[in-house]
């Protein structure tokens, strides 16, 4: 015991002249929702495949529960993958799909039977067993991906941008519906999204890809408030930096700082900065209404640009007339972060 | 509401689609029915008339002489049997060969060899028919053609020409027919079906059996029509390579001149044959899939 | 409409069919008038035969061939015997080949074509077919010139009248190897007695015309039988011949129905001994096959060409051009070298390049083609004049070598 579900050493695979994955160590703990976040080709989706033994890793080691599984094929690793484009059987029933993992391990017909139900069931599916797949609809068709994956009860589920081709409100509701399950069923769940808001909402912790490695691994709030790079900062949220002259302007020392758009306080001429608070001068550049709040891009003298959001709580004037303006923008130095890269 | 805004735009066939695919489809399903459906409609009617013994003209009398004479004689019956023989024969062997080929095409071979793959299946359906028999014929000379001189060593003969030729050149020039669509159907299988199935931990042979070959199974019988449908009215081939091997195209065109009733009874017979398949093959359910 | 036509001519040239066998039994065998009533002089199928004068050609002529018959230079630029008419008469000629006398029948019966050269199994048909019109030989010059056993033959002639103006002539010879057969062969029986020590490698042509081979043997070899023309099968001696088929079957080893197929057969060693046709034998031995092909003593059957006119053709001057053209001396020596047979024209053995060709082929030799019996079309009114039975139509011919080659 003590082993992670499942732990990732120099892992390495190019595809031609493109290293899609260069040198990967990852632990994911036993039990957790553990997201690859990261922009397209960033190695994500390459690392997930090579987990469930799709693609060979041209060095390094994959081990499941301390086992070294490098060399096996998929049909010998203890893991279930749920597939982008859900990758049902169609000339096979809901049922048979469900039953597919379990036939082929020669499990009784009883007791296949029993648990393809119960998965089916898990997943607000029970009455649909005889349909073929493409009577389903996509959302449909992702659950029964899911209960096909999760009858085989295997210690990690590994999925693929597996919400990826819903409607954004099924996406939120499927959401949320994932995270119940993971937190029923109690497995590993290797989650792979280029989505920074699916991966705050569902994750126990964030692993952010950029080109073939991790620049990143942390609990959403660690990645959000504390972004490790540039481009973690610039992927995770909104790119808010301070660099050189003006950063060593307003924070007093130079560096690349960083502070969340929703942090900083667009101060209107005749408001007053609070005691304590940095502040800096701008012209408003852009006004954005987004319901909630609205936006404000501000351009600095030096250069810089900070985004400062501003909950629509108060006002219900239309604050466009800011555009082009002369603002001062002030936030609590607790929230500026140096940064690394 | 969604009407009026649709009425604005497009024609007349925009708002009538019904119309406009009469209009689009009404000259093809007449070639459809004229042509090929008239033409099967007459052969079928000639096969019940019969010549004048003086003149060797048509006489357009009922009769069922011709069938009468096709089905009771014993040397037409076994040219039945043994042109539906070579046609399940080659259909067989275009499966066990064709299959394969067309799964390494597709999924084995690297994308960059798949179009040259491709290419070299067509090839030889660009040569002449003709060519590619005397081919075989050259080839299969039972003293020293190739397939003699390569099974020499084994203490084997060449089979020389009849039944077995007429299989092997068959099998050869319908090849390609059951090779494509196979191969088509295979790269429209995704690969995550077969990722999916080996996830859930099916070996190679269990995913063939289980996911490849039932999805493929619309394009193999696609091409299983092709093949058994081709062999059966052939008749060239066997006129080259068949010694004295005949086929039931060989009786048609014996007779088709000076007894065309009696050659149209005969033609018959593989076009039932053919549509017992799709009957068959409808039944499977296969066709809709197609 | 049409089919009423076409039965209704039909009828009148054979009296109708079912009171014709009184009626033609006063035709003397060999005249021509094998099937036809001696009053139907007047109404001979196809019309009356063109007046004449030959006038001015319409400027092109639609002509249907044996391959090797009508050459434009396509096939090799130094056998060219087309451009020089085409040039000579300014009727630009359109050429189609032909593979078998059946298609010929059935492109002729489709239309479209103005002269056709056709050989004696498909005469009869296109004549009785109303396809063809009766030929006046008076506007053909250089029909005078033709070798008289060749005028008016069965297979060209009905009632006296000419249909047609003989072209050349070849017999069907007995072809062997001379490594594996020990000769000289001059008998057909090694490829139809079953003692035959050539069993397996034994080739024949595969037609129904075929089983007048076999009927030629029997004449030779079973005179009991009475054959006296091998066209002109009544039920029993059609039964023997196919017996004597049946029998050939066991020793044959392959049939042939295109010359590019006999030689290679020949050549690989697949038939040592059968049919053949001179222009095979010459081939083959140019290709350094060790072949000898004779006329077997028990005689042969053998082909004689003729060229016909279509009944309905508009290109009637071009068409009578055509006929005195492919007859004359000059070209008809060059079809004979270039096709191998015997010309027609006794005139063309002057002109041949090679000298002795016309003795190779026996053109002028009357004793040598007198056991040859050219290809002819049976029908049930008995082709050698016999009116006491009904012959083997060549429908039921055909049938019959089906069923042959299917057992």
């Amino acid at each position: 015991m003590g082993e992670p579900a499942i732990r990732l050493r120099g892992l390495t695979r190019s595809f031609g002249d493109v290293r899609a994955v260069a040198g990967v160590d990852l632990d994911v703990v036993d039990g957790e929702f553990l997201t690859l976040l990261g922009p397209s080709g960033s190695g994500k989706t390459t690392v997930l495949r090579m987990i469930a033994g799709f693609e060979r890793p041209d060095a390094g080691t994959i081990e499941l529960a301390g086992t070294d599984v490098t060399d096996r094929p998929p049909y010998a690793r203890d893991v279930n993958t749920v597939f982008q484009d859900y990758a049902l059987f169609p000339h096979m029933s809901v049922r048979k799909n469900v039953e597919y993992g379990l036939r082929v391990k020669k499990v009784p017909a009883a007791e296949r039977r029993a648990r393809a139900q119960e998965a089916l069931d898990a997943v607000r599916l029970g009455e649909y067993g005889e349909r073929a797949p493409s009577q389903l609809s996509g959302g449909q068709r992702q659950r029964v991906a899911l209960a096909r994956a999760l009858v085989n009860r295997p210690k990690v589920l590994l999925l693929d941008e597996p919400l990826g081709a819903l409607d954004l409100k099924l996406r939120e509701q499927m959401q949320v519906e994932l995270k119940a399950i993971q937190r029923d069923v109690g497995i590993t769940f290797v989650f792979v999204t280029h989505d920074q808001d699916e991966a705050r909402t569902m994750s126990d912790r964030i692993a952010v890809f950029n080109e073939g490695t991790i620049a990143q691994l942390g609990t959403p709030t660690q990645v959000y408030e504390h972004p490790a790079t540039t481009f973690v900062a610039g992927f995770v949220g909104t790119s808010n930096l301070l660099h050189g002259e003006t950063a060593h302007a307003v924070v007093g020392r130079s560096g690349t700082w960083s502070v969340r758009p929703e942090k900083i306080r667009l101060l209107l001429p005749d408001e007053p900065a609070a005691e304590g608070m940095r502040t800096v001068g701008g012209t408003v550049r852009e006004v954005v209404y987004v319901g909630m709040s609205t936006r404000f891009v501000v351009d600095l003298p030096g250069g810089d640009t900070l985004m400062a959001v501003r909950q629509n709580a108060e006002e219900s004037a239309d604050l466009g007339y800011l555009r082009g303006t002369a603002v001062r923008l002030s936030w609590d130095p607790r929230f500026e972060y140096q940064i690394a890269g | 509401m969604t009407t009026a805004t649709s009425t604005q735009r497009g024609g007349f066939g925009y708002r009538h689609p019904r119309v406009r695919l009469a209009g689009l489809l009404t000259a093809p399903m007449a070639w459809l029915v004229v042509v090929y459906l008239g033409s099967l409609a007459a052969l079928f009617l000639t096969a019940f008339w019969t010549v004048n013994d003086f003149t060797g003209q048509l006489v357009k009398t009922f009769t069922l002489k011709n069938f009468q004479q096709v089905f009771t004689n014993s040397a037409y019956l076994e040219t039945m049997v043994r042109t539906v023989s070579i046609a399940v024969l080659v259909t067989v062997l275009a499966l066990v060969i064709g299959v394969p080929l067309a799964f390494f095409m597709a999924r084995v071979a690297s994308s960059r060899w798949q179009p040259l793959l491709v290419a070299l299946v067509l090839t030889p359906l660009w040569a002449s028919y003709l060519v590619k028999v005397y081919a075989w014929r050259a080839m299969l000379q039972p003293e020293n053609g190739v397939v003699a001189w390569f099974l020499q060593p084994f203490g084997l003969s060449g089979p020389g020409y009849g039944f077995t030729a007429i299989v092997i050149t068959l099998t050869y020039l319908w090849l390609p027919y059951m090779i494509l669509p196979v191969y088509a159907g295979l790269t429209r299988l995704p690969d995550s079906m077969l990722d999916a199935s080996a996830d859930l931990g099916a070996r190679n042979g269990r995913t063939l059996r289980s996911v490849v070959l039932p999805m493929i199974f619309p394009s193999v019988v696609a091409g299983s029509i092709f093949t058994f449908s081709l062999s059966l009215g052939d008749y060239i081939t066997a006129q080259i390579v068949g010694g004295k091997t005949v086929m039931l195209g060989n009786v048609v065109q014996t007779t088709y001149v000076t007894n065309l009733p009696f050659a149209a009874a005969v033609a018959t017979i593989p076009v039932i044959i053919v549509l017992l398949y799709l009957l068959v093959v409808r039944k499977s359910g296969a066709l809709e899939n197609l | 409409m049409k089919t009423a036509a076409a039965c209704s001519v039909a009828a009148l040239a054979l009296a109708a069919c079912s009171s014709s066998s009184d009626s033609a039994s006063s035709a003397p065998a060999g005249s021509g008038a094998a099937s036809a009533p001696a009053e139907s002089q007047a109404a001979a199928p196809g019309g009356a035969a063109y007046a004449g004068p030959v006038g001015d050609g319409e400027g092109q002529l639609n002509i249907l061939a044996w391959p090797g018959y009508a050459e434009d230079g396509s096939t090799d630029p130094s056998v060219d015997w087309v451009t020089p008419f085409e040039k000579a008469t300014g009727c630009q000629v359109n050429v189609k080949t032909f593979g078998t006398s059946d298609e010929a029948v059935k492109l002729m019966q489709g239309g479209g074509w103005d002269v056709v050269s056709a050989s004696g199994d498909a005469t009869l048909r296109l004549i009785y077919g109303d396809t063809v019109q009766p030929v006046n030989t008076d506007l053909v010059p250089n029909y005078a010139d033709i070798f008289p056993d060749l005028k008016m033959q069965k297979f060209n002639s009905v009632d006296g009248v000419a249909y047609g103006i003989p072209h050349g002539r070849g017999a069907n010879l007995i072809m062997w190897n001379t490594d594996k057969v020990t000769g000289p062969i001059d008998s057909w029986a090694p490829t139809f007695e079953a003692d035959s020590p050539y069993k397996g490698t034994v080739t024949a042509y595969d037609s129904p015309i075929f089983i007048a081979d076999a009927a030629v043997y029997l004449m030779a070899t079973k005179p009991e039988l009475g054959i006296t023309d091998p066209y002109a099968l009544d039920q029993t001696q059609f039964q023997a011949a196919m017996d004597l088929l049946t029998q050939q079957k066991e020793l044959v080893g392959e049939y042939w129905s295109d010359y590019t197929k006999s030689i290679d057969s020949f050549k690989s060693g697949t038939s040592t001994i059968g049919t053949s046709w001179q222009v095979i034998a010459n081939l083959a031995k140019s290709e350094g096959v060790p072949v000898e092909a004779v006329k077997a003593k028990e005689g042969a059957t053998g082909w004689s060409d003729t060229w016909m006119v279509a009944k309905d053709t508009p290109n009637i001057n071009c068409a009578y051009k055509w006929l005195d053209w492919i007859v004359s001396p000059e070209a008809n020596a060059q079809v004979a070298e270039w096709f191998g047979e015997a010309p027609a024209n006794a005139k063309a053995c002057d002109l041949t390049s090679d000298k002795t060709f016309c003795d190779t082929y026996h053109a002028g030799d009357t004793e040598y083609w007198k056991d040859v019996y050219y290809w002819n079309t049976p029908t049930a009114n008995c082709l050698d004049g016999r009116t006491d039975t009904q012959c083997v139509p060549y429908s039921d011919w055909s049938t019959a070598w089906a069923e042959l080659r299917s057992s």
